[in-house]
């Protein structure tokens, strides 16, 4: 397991640095130059050229490039150029909000999507599956800003059940927190508890007919263990497989969502960075963002392992 | 199926005897096409989808005609909201006053050229990147594919947000931004048919008829990429549709001018302290045109492949009926106390692609003494298997079996439910199936899976189940048990993996073995030793065995007494010996002529031609007329009913008057089996 987890950190490096290039050099292709955007319209030209030379942007981009790369080697990603805050701490502060909320649906979407999904296929072809199937294809196309904008306004705004928007101070105890997670939550976790509901459902299909089942039940083990011992694992399998994308792409709906409920998470920050042409904001965005899918792969790698001894290293 | 032909003669085609149902697939050749279309067609949620994208692009076209407001039209009022029906507006204002059903219609452009415009580029970059990739192979793949893991190493919209921060905001460059994210999941998906297609004869085939690698590309490889790729696109199109809205909502997709149902929702999120209104419509446009193509996306893929048959854990006891005709079946030849007692075994399932049933077993008689190896021997399709299966309340699913009674060593199990019937399987009826590689769990070590019916039935710790599982391996000769027991089942090969299945069969001291085709999947040389292995354990222990065969070669030296079952049916029974010499039904003549053997003659192996027909296609009259070389015109009247002849029953109308052809019983055992005639060679 050991060597596992040194081997995909290996790999991870190279990834990486690609992600890192690929980003920079696609940033700089904009023609827009940053310095006008912040000095405004009516800057004159040589404090434009003062504003590139304090940015640094001035220099040879092989240069620029090389430069920030050996900082965020090192954890430095540069400075804000709106604020001139470092970067690296803005993104300290709002990785935890993000993950949270990431991890939270996650977390819910795979037990809700996989206890509807097994049901389902269970009662293949009855009322349960088709109640199942059908809410899973619609929970796939709603918005999830959309849903936040609805709960927002009925559970915030009129029942004011729960924080229709993130409270301005710091959230100071832990169910203060949880409170202002719950409703971002559930409008990012539908579409990926629908998801996974679909692809548990499919695999669990596949896997009750295969001969090992087939074999467990020639035993004479109750149903119930043949499903959870013999079937449900193997079932497990493309459902941690698709749990890595969805983790991905519950960072990216993040984005929608921490822009309905104004939690100030990475996607706003990601937002901002774009609209003002923010380039070291965007590229610390980019890498922390792909940083945690990295993780998070890392981390399914190891469980695919453990879930399938055909992986696992002898 | 070429299953018949050859396996008469010994080899067997595994995939055909593998499934548990013995449902033949529908013939794949001629009328795909025409079935593709019956099959969307007739696909009622997919053709909604369809007709309400039908409607989307109409509004799209029509946008202008269909309302008399404009798309970016303010009152005069700032600052007005009316409300749905409110002065002429039916589905209200916004904020700003503009009639939110004309920029609805208007939207419908916005989300269908946006979702066009993505899915293009997407199209556009993928397919030729993924064909190229796939075909080349080698470092062009290795590089392509480095470029791919980086691209998706992001979440998609955070890539699409830095391709847009280097092209610039706005809706065309926003959509490009979304499609060449999109181009990598068409070049996986590209490349990956690609693989698969290569593995193809036909893409050697015309390599090696000497056509040009792009020639090869586009008319080979790309006709089979299009079904899934047509699928994908589909569903890409509903992903970009939502990314539009998405990047519209946050402000870097559509601006303000443009009436986007994206747009919409950013603008009634200003509004949202005084009303939720606003932001239904276009939710609901979005959701809709979503669901549609997802539901479109999913018929085609359907259409396309028929999805494997509903789970869940399916699989049907056996229920009791009445026998129906008077006259009883003369009583199957065997000793005066079986172990088992079979009498009128029904099996249906419903037909493919209609309501109707077909039944794939009818009534099946069958005694089995104790201490006895009952071969039962037929081609696939014959219904051996599930008849096997039936014994212990294992009919898959949607199959129904129905019988007057099954009595194991005294006790009846016809009508013993799901939970009744647990303690029949594994602890007196134990099993081993074709295919030992899949029948074991991959995902735990094999001594867990042997010592688990030791656990549930017997109660053993887990250690004494864990010594039990040791000394069961070493008597079914394994090597090494004490390691071997922690091994994984791909760790092991076809062989001693069957050997591990025999040790869990035999592991609770069942009173029957099911030996299903417990040979045919595995190499020609361990096959002897695994018959060797599974006769000299039965007779140790005295297990009656149950073994299920296409090939009377290998019951020879085996079997106490024969079955052979032709279409759902048992055609004759009776002794080994009587049935090998003096064989009553030209079935079994023909079977026995097919058993190669080591005496010189002319021409082909005899074989019999044509093959099983599906059930649905089983005539009401002797099921092997249309294959008997012995036809006559009495033999298309009506059933046939078994009856008596010499010391065997047959199922065949001219029995008495044939003379057929058998073989000396000893001949056949000196030089079908893979083993050496040994002194015990002769049972019986």
């Amino acid at each position: 397991m050991l060597r596992l987890l040194v081997s995909r950190i290996l790999a991870a490096i190279p990834l990486m640095l690609m992600v890192a290039t690929l980003v920079f050099f696609l940033a700089q292709l904009n023609p827009v130059d940053p310095a006008a955007t912040i000095m405004g319209d009516d800057a004159d030209l040589e404090s434009l050229a003062e504003k590139r030379a304090e940015l640094g942007i001035d220099r040879p981009l092989v240069v620029q490039y090389w430069d920030w790369l050996n900082s965020a080697v090192v954890g430095d990603l540069g400075t804000n150029w709106f604020n001139g805050e470092e970067i690296t701490t803005e993104l300290r502060d709002r990785i935890p909000v993000t993950l949270s909320m990431v991890f939270g649906s996650l977390i819910v979407a795979l037990a809700i999507g996989s206890a509807f999904g097994v049901l389902a296929a269970l009662k293949a072809g009855r009322w349960p599956d088709r109640t199942i199937t059908v809410a899973s294809s619609l929970g796939l196309a709603v918005p999830n800003f959309w849903i936040g904008l609805v709960l927002a306004y009925y559970v915030g705004v009129k029942l004011q059940w729960l924080p229709a928007i993130w409270p301005t101070t710091r959230p100071d105890s832990l169910a203060r927190w949880v409170e202002a997670l719950i409703l971002p939550c559930v409008a990012l976790g539908i579409s990926a508890s629908a998801a996974i509901a679909r692809q548990a459902r499919s695999s669990m299909i596949g896997v009750l007919q295969r001969d090992y089942v087939r074999t467990a039940l020639a035993k004479g083990l109750p149903v119930r263990r043949v499903v959870s011992r013999h079937a449900i694992r193997n079932a497990a399998i493309p459902v941690v497989t698709l749990a890595g994308f969805q983790t991905s792409a519950l960072i990216g709906g993040s984005i929608f969502v921490e822009f309905v409920f104004n939690v100030p998470g990475l996607g706003r920050f990601g937002v901002d960075a774009i609209l003002r042409q923010n380039m070291p904001a965007l590229l610390g965005f980019v890498i922390v963002t792909a940083a945690v899918v990295v993780v998070v792969n890392i981390v399914l790698d190891l469980s695919y392992a453990w879930l399938n001894p055909k992986v696992r290293p002898e | 199926m070429s299953d018949a032909l050859a396996g008469l003669g010994g080899s067997a085609d595994a995939g055909a005897l593998a499934s548990p149902a013995p449902v033949p697939q529908e013939s794949a050749a001629g009328a795909t096409r025409s079935r593709f279309w019956a099959r969307l067609l007739r696909n009622k949620v997919a053709m909604a989808g369809a007709i309400y994208l039908v409607l989307v692009v109409i509004a799209a076209i029509f946008a202008p005609l269909l309302t008399s407001h404009d798309e970016t039209f303010a009152t005069r009022f700032q600052d007005i909201l009316f409300s749905p029906g409110e002065a002429g507006y039916v589905l209200g204002t916004d904020h700003v006053g503009r009639d939110i059903l004309t920029r609805i219609f208007f939207g419908a452009r916005y989300a269908l050229i946006a979702g066009a415009e993505a899915v293009l580029v997407a199209l556009v970059i993928g397919v030729p990147f993924g064909l190229a990739i796939g075909y080349f192979r080698g470092w062009a793949d290795r590089i392509g594919m480095r470029f791919v893991e980086i691209v998706v190493a992001v979440p998609a919209v955070v890539m699409a947000m830095a391709i847009i921060t280097g092209l610039g905001t706005g809706l065309t460059n926003a959509m490009l931004a979304i499609g060449l994210v999109f181009s990598m999941i068409i070049t996986r998906l590209v490349r990956a048919e690609v693989f698969a297609a290569r593995e193809e004869f036909y893409v050697d085939g015309a390599r090696a008829a000497g056509a040009s690698d792009r020639r090869v590309m586009w008319r080979h490889i790309l006709p089979n990429v299009a079904p899934p790729l047509i699928v994908q696109t589909t569903l890409l199109f509903a992903q970009a549709v939502l990314a539009e809205a998405a990047l519209s909502f946050l402000g870097i997709g559509a601006d303000a001018s443009q009436a986007s149902w994206g747009r919409m929702l950013r603008d009634a999120e200003l509004s949202i302290d005084r009303t939720i209104w606003p932001a239904i419509p276009p939710g609901i446009a979005i959701f809709l045109t979503v669901v549609a193509f997802n539901v479109f996306g999913d018929g085609l893929r359907d259409a396309f492949a028929r999805e494997a048959r509903g789970g869940r854990v399916g699989v049907g006891d056996v229920v009791p009926k009445e026998r129906s005709a008077a006259a009883a079946p003369p009583r199957p030849p065997g000793s005066d106390d079986p172990l088992l007692i079979l009498r009128g075994l029904d099996i249906v399932f419903p037909k493919p692609g209609e309501g109707t049933d077909m039944t794939v077993v009818r009534d099946v008689n069958l005694d089995i003494g104790r201490g006895e190896v009952m071969a039962l021997v037929g081609e696939s399709g014959s219904g051996k298997t599930i008849t096997g299966l039936s014994l212990m309340g294992l009919v898959p699913d949607p199959g129904q079996a129905s019988a007057e009674s099954i009595v194991l060593d005294g006790r009846e199990l016809v009508g013993m439910d799901f939970n009744d019937l647990r303690w029949i399987r594994g602890r007196e009826i134990g099993i081993i199936f074709q295919e030992p590689s899949a029948a074991l769990n991959p995902a735990y070590t094999v001594g867990r899976q042997v010592a688990e019916p030791l656990r549930v039935h017997l109660g053993m710790s887990k250690r004494e189940a864990r010594e039990r599982a040791i000394e069961l391996f070493a008597e079914v000769g394994i090597p090494d048990p004490h390691k071997r027991i922690d091994a994984f089942p791909h760790q092991f090969s076809g062989g001693m993996a069957q050997r591990v299945m025999i040790a869990m069969a035999l592991s609770c001291e069942p009173k029957l073995l099911i030996a299903d085709e417990p040979t045919t999947a595995l190499d020609v040389t361990v096959q002897g030793q695994m018959l060797d292995l599974v006769g000299e354990l039965a007779r140790s222990r005295g297990v009656s065995v149950l073994l299920i065969t296409h090939d009377l070669g290998v019951v020879a030296d085996l079997a106490d007494r024969v079955a052979v079952m032709y279409a759902g049916e048992i055609v004759e029974t009776g002794r080994l010996t009587d049935v090998f010499a003096t064989p009553r039904h030209p079935y079994t003549e023909g079977l026995i002529a097919a058993i190669p053997r080591n005496e010189p003659r002319s021409g082909d192996l005899p074989t019999i031609p044509g093959v099983v027909p599906p059930p649905w296609e089983w005539p009401d009259r002797c099921h092997f007329a249309d294959r008997c070389p012995y036809e006559a015109i009495e033999c298309r009247r009506g059933p046939v009913d078994l009856r008596q002849l010499g010391a065997s029953l047959t199922r065949c109308e001219r029995s008495h008057e044939l003379e057929l052809r058998g073989v000396q019983h000893a001949a056949v055992v000196a030089i079908a089996g893979w083993e050496q005639p040994t002194g015990e060679g002769e049972p019986a």
